[in-house]
């Protein structure tokens, strides 16, 4: 059972103001949330949306439709007003709108508090009424949310969600909602597990260039700074960002980049520096609709092909797609632990939902755990590009009693510059050679669902909470249906991949792009034959219903 | 194919300014007792580029893309400020390709010390003009003559204070010698520009016409006076000063950074 409000509004007007004070009272009640974002390209107007969706037990993804929804503006209402559920409500700032229940929030907060801002906690307290849950949580909430700012301004909160909750008397039990339990009371982003994960593992130095929606991971480190003692700077330009990375990690900080799209296009040749110098260079993108700017605000997963061949001349890479808050942590971690086993780049791909997107979750261990950087020590006469069976030759930094000579020319063991074929080949041979291990320890799919369905949705990175919600509701409906859902999505270990996916009635690959990249992908592993697809690319997130509707016969 | 044979070390030129720059380099390392264990020579690429492979002691290299040493060069003495960290670059790596990265390794006043080839041309690409070629420089690409103004480096590095701006000539070792030391033993960001003949390709800024045109700064030249160090910046001509042109006190970037107060980013092994 769950129910999902929409606070809409103009950028400006307090929407996430409205849904943070929500998500953090209802988590704090035992009930289930998961929040997302719609948002425009701009800092003030448009019609941006929070929708806060409430659960008696985990949800995994988004829904398309609101139950309740809360219009800061007129717009608000007429746009998203059609969208609402077949019981759907809709309450509105003003004192008058049509069908829907007029409060005026900024009113009673400009009279209760002689502030405009506290209209956002009258709206809170009227959407708790709405539900019939008991404001003394959402009071508790208020009461701990501003206790550093002084009684005044706690009393005024209190008031005003009081006032909000009265206005909204008759609509109470006119919805229906979730009963709170227990649930997990840490409430993190996609963005800021990925931070935890790369600040738990060691990294020490952050270079990006803002650039939505990857921003939201640089932000997350820049707060942990001074706590896990990390180097933060906001490079000038994402080839700065990337070649710091790779100065930081040839000298030994564990580093890491986040940008998106765009801003990953300039570091490409950067990655295929750190793919010739063997270096554990990390990158985050955080995708985005394109090409070029796109929609700078939106999500899609269009930069799959690009990420798997992004940099000239060829060289190992890894690419992680997270498709949970907890595989955010995990493969945060993971994709540094691989960078620095293989040296060479690791990549890690999120998008605008997964950053954004807001979930009660089992507490991350915040505790430092650092990354084995896998050096040795080396001695005068070492030799960082020895020729090995793995491909992986002894790593040295600079400090100690090595001296590490790195070339993106290509190179002699020694690392000095060289032009001869038979030192290229064995170089070239060498680093390539990586890929073996790379691939045979490479994350497997995990199958979700009942065994051997008649039906298989395929799908990789954000897409995983929405698909398995579409898998458990089309299987209520009597449906045969399992999942495939891929955390690491290069290189594909093609054997063990094909030992999971048996033999199916149909299968389905859903991602984001409109040119089934993924599909293609496991296609040239010789993997799958011809697929059906389930795609979107919109801009929105995918939703259970969005699969449900498309894969259903 | 074995091209071991074939691969002449150094690959410049016989007469090629980078030979006097490298013995100059050697010496400053040698004379500044500086430990190559601790000293990272980081490049880009072009001909002057290629100096970290040739050094006579060893170093520790970080020879990257074309344009990139300095955020390179940042980001390892951002991971271990501890370490001396040099760049060699040509004019087109640092003042071209990298010219952004140079308005901000200036602002920053990161302590990396930026030794540029300045020869005028694009040399390992045959002969192009470069960001500080001469207007009317006759080449392939710019057939006619370049048009554009040459950029001011020094200028640049004077305006936005960093810690060390001087200039210098390939064809006065001892000169080279002590401003490169000088350099060295700056605080945040240094660059050194240092006027170098390339015999093949700039026929025209020859080594005659730089030794007929360089002269020391002026004895009481106050480098802290930075009206008079542009004033140095914007003399080029029939006279070119070499020397210290200008000094600041800003500290430099790492030493305001917290993380870096205890220790460096990088933890030494064990
Ligand atoms: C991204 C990129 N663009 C172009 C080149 C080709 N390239 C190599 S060196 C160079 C210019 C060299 O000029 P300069 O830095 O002045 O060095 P010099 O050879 O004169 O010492 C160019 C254009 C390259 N290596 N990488
Ligand atoms: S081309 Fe010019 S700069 Fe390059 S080695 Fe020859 S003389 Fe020197
Ligand atoms: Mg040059």
């Amino acid at each position: 059972m769950d129910i999902n409000i929409r606070i809409a509004g103009e950028a400006g007007q307090g929407v996430q103001s409205v849904g943070g004070l929500l998500v953090g009272a209802l988590a704090a009640q035992g009930l289930h949330v998961l929040a997302t974002q719609s948002y425009m390209s701009r800092i003030r107007g448009g019609l941006n949306w929070f929708d806060v969706r409430v659960g008696d037990s985990e949800l995994h993804g988004p829904r398309e439709k609101a139950d309740l929804l809360v219009a800061l503006t007129d717009a608000a209402l007429r746009v998203l007003g059609g969208e609402l559920t077949s019981h759907g409500l809709a309450i509105f700032d003003g004192e008058q709108a049509g069908g829907a229940a007029a409060i005026p929030f900024t009113a009673v907060a400009k009279e209760l508090a002689q502030s405009a801002v506290m209209a956002n906690t009258v709206a809170a307290g009227a959407v708790y009424r709405a539900l019939g849950y008991d404001l003394e949580f959402l009071s508790g909430h208020l009461r701990k949310l501003f206790a550093k700012k002084g009684d005044e301004i706690v009393e005024k909160n209190l008031r005003c969600a009081a006032r909000g909750a009265e206005l909204a008397e008759g609509l109470a039990g006119k919805l229906e909602a979730p009963r709170a339990g227990r649930s997990p009371r840490s409430v993190v982003s996609g963005a800021s597990a990925i931070g935890l994960g790369a600040a738990t593992a060691g990294v020490k130095l952050v270079a990006a260039y803002p650039m939505t929606p990857g921003t939201g991971v640089l932000t997350d480190l820049a707060a942990r700074a001074d706590r896990y003692g990390i180097v933060v700077e906001q490079a000038e330009d994402e080839i700065a960002a990337i070649n710091m990375v790779c100065g930081a990690v040839y000298a030994g900080a564990p580093a890491l980049a986040t940008t998106s799209g765009g801003g990953f296009a300039l570091m490409v040749e950067g990655l295929s520096l750190a793919g010739m110098m063997e270096l554990p260079a990390v990158v985050v993108i955080a995708q985005r609709p394109g090409p070029a700017t796109g929609l700078p605000t939106r999500t899609a997963q269009q930069d799959l092909r690009f990420a798997v061949h992004a940099g000239h001349g060829e060289f190992a890479r890894a690419i992680y797609a997270p498709g949970t808050h907890a595989q955010c942590f995990e493969l945060t971690r993971r994709a540094l632990e691989t960078a620095h086993r293989f040296q060479t780049p690791a990549l890690i791909l999120t998008d605008q939902y997964l950053q954004d997107v807001q979930k009660n979750i089992e507490p991350l261990d915040e505790s430092p755990r650092p990354i084995d950087r896998c050096l040795t020590a080396g001695g005068a006469d070492s030799q960082r590009y020895a020729v090995t069976d793995s491909g992986v030759s002894p790593r040295a930094v600079p400090g100690g009693d090595a001296f590490v000579v790195c070339d993106s020319d290509e190179h002699t063991p020694d690392g000095h510059i060289t032009e001869d074929i038979d030192a290229h080949l064995a170089q070239t041979e060498k680093r390539l050679r990586k890929l073996r291990a790379m691939t045979a320890e490479a994350l497997p799919p995990a199958l979700y669902g009942p065994a051997d369905a008649q039906t298989l949705l395929i799908c990789w990175g954000s897409t995983y909470g929405p698909c398995r919600e579409a898998v458990d509701r089309l299987n209520d409906f009597g449906g045969s249906y399992e999942m495939l859902h891929f955390p690491q999505v290069w290189p594909i270990n093609a054997p063990a991949v094909s030992a999971l996916l048996g033999w199916r009635q149909r299968v389905i690959v859903v991602e984001g792009n409109q040119t089934a990249q993924f599909a293609g992908i496991l296609k040239e592993h010789g993997v799958i034959g011809p697929v059906e697809t389930c795609l979107r690319y919109d801009g929105l997130p995918f939703t259970a219903e969005y699969i449900m509707e498309r894969v259903r016969r | 194919m074995n091209l071991c044979q074939a691969d002449t070390r150094p690959a410049w030129c016989p007469g090629c300014g980078n030979y006097a720059i490298l013995k100059a380099f050697d010496r400053a390392v040698a004379e500044s007792g500086l430990d190559g264990r601790k000293l990272v020579v980081v490049s880009g690429i072009g001909q002057a580029a290629k100096l970290p492979h040739y050094v006579a002691r060893p170093a520790n290299v970080f020879n990257g893309l074309h344009g990139r040493a300095l955020p390179a060069a940042t980001g390892i003495k951002l991971a271990n400020h501890e370490l001396t960290v040099v760049v060699a670059s040509g004019d087109g790596d640092m003042y071209g390709e990298g010219g952004n990265h140079l308005l901000h390794a200036v602002r920053r006043n990161i302590g990396v010390k930026a030794f540029v080839h300045d020869n005028q041309v694009y040399g390992l690409t045959e002969g192009q003009a470069s960001p500080t070629s001469d207007p009317g420089f006759v080449t392939k690409v710019q057939t006619h003559g370049v048009v554009s103004l040459p950029m001011n480096p020094l200028a640049i590095a004077i305006v936005e204070e960093a810690s060390f701006v001087a200039r210098s000539f390939s064809g006065d070792g001892e000169h080279l010698v002590e401003m490169m030391k000088l350099a060295l033993a700056a605080d945040g960001f240094a660059l050194l520009d240092i006027l170098q003949p390339c015999v093949t390709f700039n026929r025209t800024n020859t080594f005659k016409w730089y030794k007929d045109r360089v002269r020391l700064v002026p004895a009481g030249h106050d480098p802290r006076d930075r009206d008079a160090a542009l004033r140095l910046a914007f003399a080029w001509g029939e006279r070119i000063p070499i020397g210290v042109y200008w000094r600041s006190e800003r500290p430099s970037f790492e030493s305001l950074c917290d993380a870096l107060k205890d220790r460096p980013l990088a933890a030494p092994l064990g």
